[in-house]
Parts: C-alpha cells; sequence; structure tokens
C-alpha cells in the first residue's frame, strides 16, 4: 500500500503577515514551517507505515524552491522520499491551480492513498483535496479523525451531528484527516541525519506535461483590492471589582446591546 | 451562462439545514443585483419536499439533488450537473459537507473559489466578495480572473446572511440532470455510531457561552450551562476542553471545529490562542472572563472582564434572571 502525503509549506502561525504591492502574501523574513494540519496526515501515514499497513510513505509539495525545508523536515519525521514542484509560473497560484498541480502529480505517482491535512493555515479553504479527488475521479474521505486501510478499502472516522460515522470507499481515494489523529511525533537527531539521505525530487510543470496556459495564467481568482478592516472601538475592561459588581456591569453593557 | 444565483441547499431529518435558509436569503438578494434568480441545489432527506421552505426565503427553483441521509459527497456529480455552465455564482455554507461539495464543484468544471467570504455583491455582472484573511488583520477584495468560468464557488460563514422573515414564493421543484458515473459517489456509510446525549448545532447558535480548560473539569461546565440557558443560547468550548473529554467534540470551537459566528460570544477559561479565535473572531460581540489580566483573548474582545469565572458567571446568571423577572419578560 503506497501513501503519498500532501504537505503545504505556509507562514508560522501567528506571525506577523503583509501583502506585498502586487496584491500578494509577503513571505519575505516569515519564518516558514510544515503547515500545522498537515503534520497530523505525517503523523497518520506513519503510523500506518508502523503498523505495516502501508509500504510506503511519499511527501508531495508545491511550492518555491525554499519548501524542500518543508520536505526535509518531514522525512525526518519519518517516510522514504519526497518530490517538490516548483515553477516560476505558479507563483500566486490559486486553490484551483494547485488542485491541477497535484492531481497531474498525483497521477504520476499513482498512490493508493493521497493523504491531506483538513485545511491550510493560510488559504483556509479545505478545497484542494476535493478538487483534486474530483479531477483524478476518485473517492474523497474527509475530515477523518483515523484512517484505516484494509481490504482495498480506506474508511475514516468522522464526527456526524450527534456521534460519529465510519465513511468507506474502495481504493484509491484522497482522504483527509484532522488534528483528532495524534499528536504529531518529533524529528529524531537521527531522523534528522537520515532524512539528508533520503531521495528528493524536484519537478517543473514541464515534468507534468502541463504548461502556464493550462492553469489559466496562475489563477482563476484575482486580489483586487486590500485594505485594513473597520477599526473596532478599543476593549473595555472591567476588574477589581467585587463579583456581584462586575455581573451588573456585563449585564448593563449586555442591555446597551440589547443583547438581553 | 445566466445570471441566476446557485447555492447548496441541505436537508436532514425531513427539514433543511439553518445555513439553507441563510443562503436562500443571500441568494436572493445577489439574484436581485445580477438580474438573475435564486436557485437551490437542494439534497438530503427532505429536499424533494422543500420547495416551500427555500421558496419563502427567497429561492425561485429548487433543484433536487437527491432526498436521502448518505454523505454530502455523494451528491457531488448531481451539483455538477446542475451547475455546469448555470448561473454566477454557487453559494456554499462553510461546514465541513459544504466544503467538500463545492472543492468537487472547482475540481469537476475548473471553476473559480473564494471564500469563506464576510460580504459579497455584484458588480458589473461578476460576483466580488470580500474575505478576512491573515487573522482578521487584513480584508482583501477578489473576484474572478478575466475569462475564468463561471459560475464561481464561493464559501459563506454561517450567519452572514439573515433569514428574510414572512416571505411567501414557493420554488418551483425539479430534478437534477442526469450526473453520469462519478467516483465520488463511492463514499458509503460503513458504521454509525450515536451518542447518548443529543448536541445542538453550534453553528445554528445566536448566543454562545464556550469554556475552556479554565473550567477545570466536566461539573465546571454547569455553571455555563446555566448561564447560556438564562442567555437563550448554547455551550461551547476550546480545543483543550474537548480534548480533556469534558465536551463532545462537536462542541470545539475553533480552527479544527466550529467556525461560528453568533451575536454574542461569551468565553470564560479560555486564553484566547490563535487557532480558537479563527473560529469566533466574527462574532459580533465577544466577552471574554479570565483572572489572568494578561490572557491573549483580552487583546480581542470588546468586553474583558478579569477575575475567577467561578464566580463571576453565577453571579452574571442571577443577575441576569433578576432583570428579566423584574422586566416582566
Ligand atoms: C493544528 C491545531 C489546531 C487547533 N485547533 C483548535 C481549535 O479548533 N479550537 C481550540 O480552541 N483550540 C485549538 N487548538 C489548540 C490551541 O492552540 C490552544 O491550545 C487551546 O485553544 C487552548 O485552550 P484553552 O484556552 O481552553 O486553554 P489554556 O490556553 O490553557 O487557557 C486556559 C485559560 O483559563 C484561564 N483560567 C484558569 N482558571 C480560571 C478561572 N478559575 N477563572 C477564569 N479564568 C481561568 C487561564 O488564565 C487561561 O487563560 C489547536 C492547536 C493546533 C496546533
Ligand atoms: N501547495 C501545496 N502543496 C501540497 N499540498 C497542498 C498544497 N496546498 C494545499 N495542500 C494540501 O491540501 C490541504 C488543504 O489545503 P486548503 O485547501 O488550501 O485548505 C492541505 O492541508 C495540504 O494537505
Amino acid at each position: 500500500m503506497k501513501i503519498v502525503v500532501c504537505i503545504k509549506q505556509v507562514p508560522a502561525t501567528g506571525a506577523d503577515k503583509r501583502y506585498t504591492a502586487d496584491l500578494r502574501l509577503d513571505r519575505t523574513g516569515v519564518e516558514a514551517i510544515i503547515n500545522p494540519l498537515d503534520e497530523y496526515a505525517i503523523e497518520q501515514a506513519l503510523r500506518l507505515a508502523d503498523a505495516g499497513t502501508a509500504d510506503s510513505v511519499t511527501y508531495l509539495c508545491m511550492g518555491p524552491d525554499q519548501a524542500s525545508e518543508a520536505l526535509r523536515r518531514a522525512l525526518a519525521m519519518g517516510g522514504d522520499d519526497a518530490v517538490l514542484i516548483t515553477d516560476a509560473a505558479l507563483a500566486g497560484a490559486d486553490e484551483w491551480t494547485t488542485a491541477k498541480v497535484l492531481a497531474a502529480a498525483l497521477d504520476k505517482l499513482a498512490p493508493d492513498v493521497a493523504l491531506m491535512g483538513m485545511a491550510s493555515d493560510d488559504a483556509r479553504g479545505s478545497l484542494v483535496p476535493g478538487a483534486v479527488a474530483a479531477m483524478r475521479d476518485v473517492p474523497l474521505l474527509s475530515y477523518g479523525s483515523e484512517l484505516a486501510l484494509a481490504d482495498g478499502e480506506a474508511r475514516v472516522r468522522r464526527l456526524s451531528a450527534t456521534g460519529f460515522d465510519w465513511i468507506a470507499a474502495p481504493l484509491p481515494v484522497v482522504a483527509t484527516v484532522t488534528d483528532q489523529v495524534g499528536e504529531p511525533r518529533y524529528a529524531s537527531l537521527k531522523g534528522i541525519m537520515a532524512a539528508k539521505r533520503k531521495p528528493l525530487e524536484t519537478w517543473s510543470l514541464g515534468d507534468l506535461e502541463l504548461s502556464a496556459d493550462d492553469l489559466h495564467g496562475a489563477a482563476l481568482t484575482t486580489v483586487t483590492d486590500t485594505r485594513a478592516p473597520e477599526e473596532k472601538p478599543p476593549t473595555e475592561r472591567i476588574e477589581n471589582v467585587p463579583a456581584p459588581e462586575a455581573a451588573a456591569k456585563i449585564a448593563d453593557w449586555l442591555e446597551q446591546r440589547k443583547l438581553i | 451562462m445566466s445570471n441566476d444565483i446557485l447555492f447548496l441547499a441541505e436537508f436532514s431529518a425531513g427539514k433543511p439545514a439553518r445555513s439553507a435558509i441563510e443562503l436562500a436569503t443571500g441568494a436572493a438578494d445577489l439574484a436581485a443585483q445580477s438580474g438573475g434568480s435564486a436557485v437551490a441545489l437542494a439534497y438530503g432527506s427532505g429536499a424533494a419536499s422543500g420547495g416551500a421552505a427555500l421558496g419563502a426565503h427567497g429561492a425561485a427553483r429548487a433543484v433536487v439533488l437527491g432526498d436521502e441521509d448518505r454523505p454530502a459527497i455523494t451528491y457531488a456529480p448531481a451539483a455538477v450537473a446542475a451547475a455546469r455552465d448555470a448561473g454566477l455564482a454557487v453559494l456554499a455554507p462553510a461546514t465541513p459537507n459544504g466544503r467538500d461539495l463545492a472543492a468537487a464543484l472547482v475540481g469537476s468544471l475548473d471553476l473559480p473559489a473564494f471564500g469563506p467570504v464576510r460580504a459579497a455583491r455584484v458588480v458589473d455582472g461578476v460576483l466580488e466578495s470580500e474575505q478576512a484573511t491573515l487573522q482578521g488583520s487584513v480584508i482583501t477584495t477578489a473576484r474572478p480572473a478575466d475569462g475564468a468560468p463561471t459560475p464561481s464557488v464561493v464559501l459563506v460563514l454561517a450567519n452572514t446572511f439573515t433569514p428574510a422573515e414572512g416571505g411567501s414564493g414557493t420554488a418551483e421543484v425539479a430534478q437534477a440532470p442526469d450526473a453520469g458515473e462519478s467516483a465520488l459517489s463511492r463514499a458509503t456509510v460503513a458504521e454509525s455510531h450515536e451518542a447518548d446525549a443529543k448536541v445542538v448545532n453550534l453553528e445554528e447558535a445566536t448566543v454562545i457561552v464556550a469554556g475552556g480548560r479554565g473550567v477545570g473539569g466536566e461539573e465546571g461546565f454547569a455553571p455555563l450551562r446555566e448561564l447560556a440557558e438564562a442567555l437563550g443560547g448554547a455551550v461551547g468550548a476550546s480545543r483543550a476542553a474537548a480534548d480533556a473529554g469534558w465536551i463532545p467534540y462537536q462542541l470545539q470551537i475553533g480552527q479544527t471545529g466550529k467556525v461560528v459566528k453568533p451575536s454574542l460570544y461569551v468565553g470564560a477559561g479560555i486564553s484566547g490562542a490563535i487557532q480558537h479565535r479563527v473560529g469566533m473572531q466574527t462574532a459580533e460581540h465577544v466577552i471574554a472572563i479570565n483572572r489572568d489580566p494578561d490572557a491573549p483573548i483580552g487583546e480581542f474582545a470588546d468586553l474583558f472582564v478579569v477575575g475567577d469565572l467561578f464566580e463571576i458567571v453565577p453571579a452574571l446568571t442571577e443577575e441576569i434572571r433578576r432583570r428579566k423577572a423584574t422586566s416582566g419578560g
């Protein structure tokens, strides 16, 4: 059983970020990390490898040259090899473009499971996995708190309105997992050393037989404006007063806003 | 292509989800701007008889994708057939099911994707949307690139549109066009496990009282429940409280929980980590109760009450009950 984990490199959570003059995310001087939710996908894949269910774990990332660091970091956690798709024509890629490129790469890698995080920290659309599944015409099993593989079938445990379900589909599939799969492991020193010798290939659009024309430039969407959010009034504080007095003040505040 | 505004209308147990009603209102509003009609893509049990409910909130037509309770993604082929070359935009709720179907539309029909949006409008015949990015520090306006295919796929957060009351129309109901074979319809529910206690759908709550690690345990949620009841709201939680098993995961708010947009959010014993914040920062009013005067939630709450939640929450419940009683409500 072959798993490919799609990981995205994103600016560190909570870091100070800006837009450039041409309305793209300014990534200069911001620490880059593996999208935190993708670490859970890595952890899920490695658990299946530890259990002997998965024979190989490959990492796939579309991003700039520096994104190879994210792949090395993933390889230090475990797994076998990695592919970076990088191409000048991909600057400013939106979710459709990303899906198109990942789908082409996955066609080439032909895994039983393409495993992804439930959302990327920066785009936050949770759209890439389902778009990839549709483009490749394979089933989508999303938002799993666990992924199980057996008998030519994949299953994810997914929260329902009142409890949880196991959703099943025949392989190959695209699957996404949540932060409930279990905390991602740390890379050991040995893992970091081993990662340096693991194969990491770099592919361009040409290697996927795609061109900028197939990608509608790099995006189907365009940002036309950025602005600061509406100014919020400063936080009001209630402190150093006994609870009943604080409660009366909160109730006044709620009444003024017609919330009670 | 037409100027119609389509929207995904989820049904379960015979009724439309609140998102379906909200999006009917939003789609009708946008359709009035574009000169088209609001068209529901209805799925789930009750969808076939949902014409009246959807029409009452602004839908002119309802295309029924299917009327069974099965994984939402299996309705993707029908949604794709119905959305092909149809209209300016498809609105989808920014829920797990809504995102799965929206993604399938984007991938199957090569469509531009937007959102989750905080506002949308039609400008010169094009759907333009506003999105809060970078943890809410920047508002971006986006539109389809020149020559991009239609419809645009737009994720919409709960409570973005307020359901219009008292509409009288009934949506004309039609079956979805033939969908053809697709692997996306192959997902099935292999096992279903119901919890003992019923949990509310937090996305539909207009008042939420949320508890975090500071609540200290399962029993610590009791005073929060009383406050929620006094305010006519529901109880939610941080991941720390859900991870600890004090409350079901269905009630977790945040990046990996529910994204909520109530008119009032009260957070007690919650520090305000970024992953929690992205799930509640669009609440209209935010009150935080925390004994740490430097808790991060104090930096973005509208009202920050510094103190012990076990003193303040019960006192507030009592005060609200007292005022409600004296105002003769
Ligand atoms: C990938 C990822 C996804 C995540 N997704 C989510 C998510 O969806 N939702 C989410 O909530 N978190 C999420 N987290 C976790 C998040 O980072 C925080 O760890 C979590 O939100 C902390 O929960 P908390 O505020 O309840 O606990 P803490 O941060 O421990 O805060 C507890 C607070 O309670 C206060 N307190 C203690 N006792 C009292 C008292 N008696 N009275 C008043 N105040 C008191 C303390 O001062 C403190 O501020 C995620 C993390 C990761 C890495
Ligand atoms: N550039 C990328 N390279 C590899 N995987 C990606 C990329 N963008 C998104 N993904 C995968 O798709 C998931 C959802 O991303 P998104 O749709 O952007 O929220 C992520 O958690 C990743 O697993």
